[in-house]
């Protein structure tokens, strides 16, 4: 029995479990808190505590379910790779990590947890070992280290309260001062690994890692991680900083979704989205509705895990290249893997009765009912549509259009370990946002809206889509919009710059101070008192003894001379 | 130092060299193949129409002008091959040579004792016969 198999089986059946147990819980209303004294030394004590309520549970049996259809994946993805049992316990390490974030209402083991996740991320990170996969894994791990800074601050300024279980003290304190400190931190905690605009550049950089490490961490779990923080601390979050974090929500949303329009590259096109995703979760959170976030956080982990699997089945097959230019008419060669592609595809644009439909509905109209100002609205609505239109310009040269790749090629759908995965998965994909809808919302969202509005997602949907198909496709005597513009193109497809702001901006004034302290201390002062005035009085005395030396046996001659001299006279 | 140009580069391969840069250039920019092949004729006959100038002068300065035409017309995200250097996949895979096994540490060794005596026998036959079919190295000078 493979690896894989073993881990496979182990998952899903936990998966299950707290799936029938979230169910339990969610019935009864119910929640669970365990302590579990770890140490009590001289009446100071060490305890573990868990917390299962529905929330937890759910989220943990995703997680689960994802992570073994992503190591049931992998066995064929990985075929052959002599490093596949590191590549396992590593995922397994991750999902291990989750868990224990998930379920900690403490905020010293959510540390653990979190770390953890920013260590095996890393992991996987530089799993191939070239180049591109150590810059990436070195920019991932340096700004998930601002997170894990911001947390542990936050853990020192909990010694105020005189505990780490912070869901003690959220409700009581939420108005005091320490407690704004707190959320402040987790807020930026939670920013750096759900990788909003300053810290965006990480992600699309992080599909570096094999394609089920980008299905499993880098789109349904991982970077949902500081959405799920956000989700437990936000009781305490105030309308200030609310509205700040509704303002980063939307403009990750709005950056992500126009850099998807400008990038070739399938994984990070599925990234970027991913990171559109977020922005919105982050967002509906900002505006209150914690539980449509949570809701939309399942929904979309379950299409977006198919989406980077069935992307990852395409890769495959072309022989690592992951260039949608060199794609197109796949659905010709591999019909099942396009149709997954496709259903996952539609359910992220939220085409009715597919997963994504019910919580990115919902969200918009939630969002048009409440009271904003025209930029949210606008900024919304403009999202949803970049997000059809980028989806529709891949199915346009990934699906449809000629055949790009070598003549000589093995593309087919024959991959049955892979599918089965893939099968795995579909299921949820269509059915998971109405089932959820039923467990989650038993009391229906009150929704009044005029007719406009209630059909404002329907037209920019079918403008995005329309969009999506003209820019992409272009005749003989097109000129191309892109290189006429190719000063804003540049900007939009280097996500406004911001890998330049977190690689060269950071280092430069380091670097510069670095060189002036080198040329003025290293070069300058520190040799003149040191080595090269020190080698050159050595040298000049020793070059003096030498001239001594060479006039040795004159001197002793005239010593000796003198001498004689002297004895003459004297005696 | 890598950038040092490391002999003299004929005209014609600068020429040659920017015609390639050119077409890749296009490649990257115009993604279906009709309208790529459409462009790259274009190119070409950018290219032909100044293909017997006599003046050296002249030709430097087109050259010059060519250069700087590809590089301010370069693709932000150009294509690659996966494999090729600059690729996703390049590198990615590092299959650790043969000899790092000697370089094992001899408690580590000795958990394979048998491989071991296996590999020693097998790097003998190898020695015997290289020195067989080339003769002995020469001893080393330095």
């Amino acid at each position: 029995m493979s690896i894989c198999l073993i881990y496979f089986v182990t998952f899903l059946f936990f998966s299950v479990l707290s799936f029938l147990l979230s169910l339990n819980f969610m019935i009864l209303d119910y929640s669970l808190m365990l302590e579990y004294e770890m140490l009590s030394i001289n009446s100071c004590s060490i305890i573990m505590t868990i917390l299962l309520d529905w929330m937890s549970l759910l989220f943990m049996s995703f997680v689960l379910f994802i992570s073994s259809m992503v190591i049931y994946y992998s066995e064929e993805y990985m075929e052959g790779d002599i490093y596949l049992h590191r590549f396992i316990m590593l995922v397994s390490m991750f999902v291990l990590s989750m868990m224990l974030l998930i379920i900690s209402p403490n905020l010293i083991s959510i540390l653990l947890g979190w770390d953890g996740l920013g260590l095996v991320s890393y992991c996987l990170v530089i799993y191939y070992q070239n180049i591109k996969s150590y810059n990436a894994g070195m920019i991932t791990a340096l700004t998930n280290r601002i997170g894990d800074v911001a947390l542990l601050m936050a853990i020192a300024w909990m010694m105020n309260f005189g505990g780490f279980n912070y869901i003690f003290y959220i409700d009581v304190y939420k108005n005091s001062m320490e407690m704004y400190i707190i959320i402040l931190l987790i807020m930026l905690a939670a920013m750096t690994k759900s990788a909003q605009i300053p810290f965006s550049s990480w992600l699309p950089a992080a599909m570096a890692a094999p394609t089920p490490v980008s299905s499993l961490v880098h789109s349904s779990t991982l970077v949902t991680a500081g959405v799920y923080l956000l989700i437990r601390f936000n009781f305490a979050l105030t309308s200030n900083l609310m509205l700040i974090l509704l303002f980063i929500g939307t403009m990750t949303m709005f950056m992500a979704g126009m850099g998807a329009n400008f990038e070739f590259d399938l994984k990070k096109i599925i990234a970027l989205s991913t990171l559109s995703q977020l922005g919105l979760m982050i967002s509906i959170l900002a505006l209150g509705e914690y539980q449509l976030a949570f809701f939309h956080l399942l929904t979309h982990a379950l299409f977006k895990a198919l989406l980077f699997m069935c992307a990852g089945c395409m890769i495959h097959s072309l022989s690592n290249c992951q260039d949608i230019r060199y794609m197109g008419g796949l659905i010709k060669v591999m019909p099942l893997t396009c149709t997954y592609f496709m259903i996952s595809n539609l359910a992220l644009c939220g085409l009715p009765f597919l997963s994504g439909f019910y919580s990115k509905d919902l969200i918009l109209e939630v969002l048009s009912m409440s009271y904003l100002n025209i930029y949210i609205y606008v900024i919304f609505f403009f999202s949803t549509g970049l997000t059809v239109c980028y989806t529709f310009r891949l199915i346009y040269y990934v699906l449809v259009g000629n055949f790009c790749f070598y003549s000589l090629s093995k593309i087919n759908d024959n991959s049955k370990i892979m599918l089965q995965g893939m099968s795995g998965l579909i299921f949820l994909v269509i059915v998971g946002g109405s089932m959820l809808m039923w467990l989650m919302f038993p009391t229906p969202y009150f929704i009044c809206l005029p007719f406009t509005m209630k059909i404002m997602a329907l037209i920019v949907s079918f403008f995005g889509a329309w969009f999506g198909f003209e820019l992409s496709k272009f005749t003989l005597n097109d000129s191309l919009k892109s290189f006429y513009l190719l000063n804003s193109s540049l900007f939009f497809s280097s996500m406004w710059n911001m890998p330049y702001i977190s690689t060269f901006g950071l280092n430069y004034y380091p670097i510069k101070l670095g060189s002036k302290l080198y040329k003025t201390i290293d070069q300058g002062w520190s040799e003149y008192y040191g080595s090269q005035n020190l080698y050159s009085k050595i040298s000049n005395t020793s070059v003096f003894l030498q001239f001594m030396f060479n006039n040795n046996y004159k001197i002793f001659m005239l010593l000796i001379m003198m001498w004689v001299i002297f004895m003459i006279l004297y005696i | 130092m890598a950038n040092l140009p490391t002999g003299l580069i004929s005209h014609t391969r600068r020429v040659q060299s920017l015609y390639k840069k050119a077409l890749r250039c296009l490649e990257s920019w115009y993604d279906r193949r009709e309208v790529y092949r459409y462009h790259a004729i274009l190119m070409r006959k950018r290219f032909d129409e100044n293909k017997d100038i006599r003046d050296l002068r002249i030709a430097k300065d087109l050259i010059a002008q060519g250069e700087e035409e590809v590089f301010q017309s370069n693709h932000w995200h150009p294509r690659k091959f996966p494999e090729s250097p600059g690729g996703v996949a390049y590198e990615r895979v590092v299959t650790p040579p043969d000899w790092m096994v000697d370089h094992w540490h001899p408690l580590e060794k000795a958990q394979y004792p048998t491989y071991f005596a296996k590999r020693e026998e097998l790097k003998k036959q190898f020695i015997e016969e290289w020195t067989k079919k080339y003769g002995k190295p020469s001893p080393i000078a330095h």
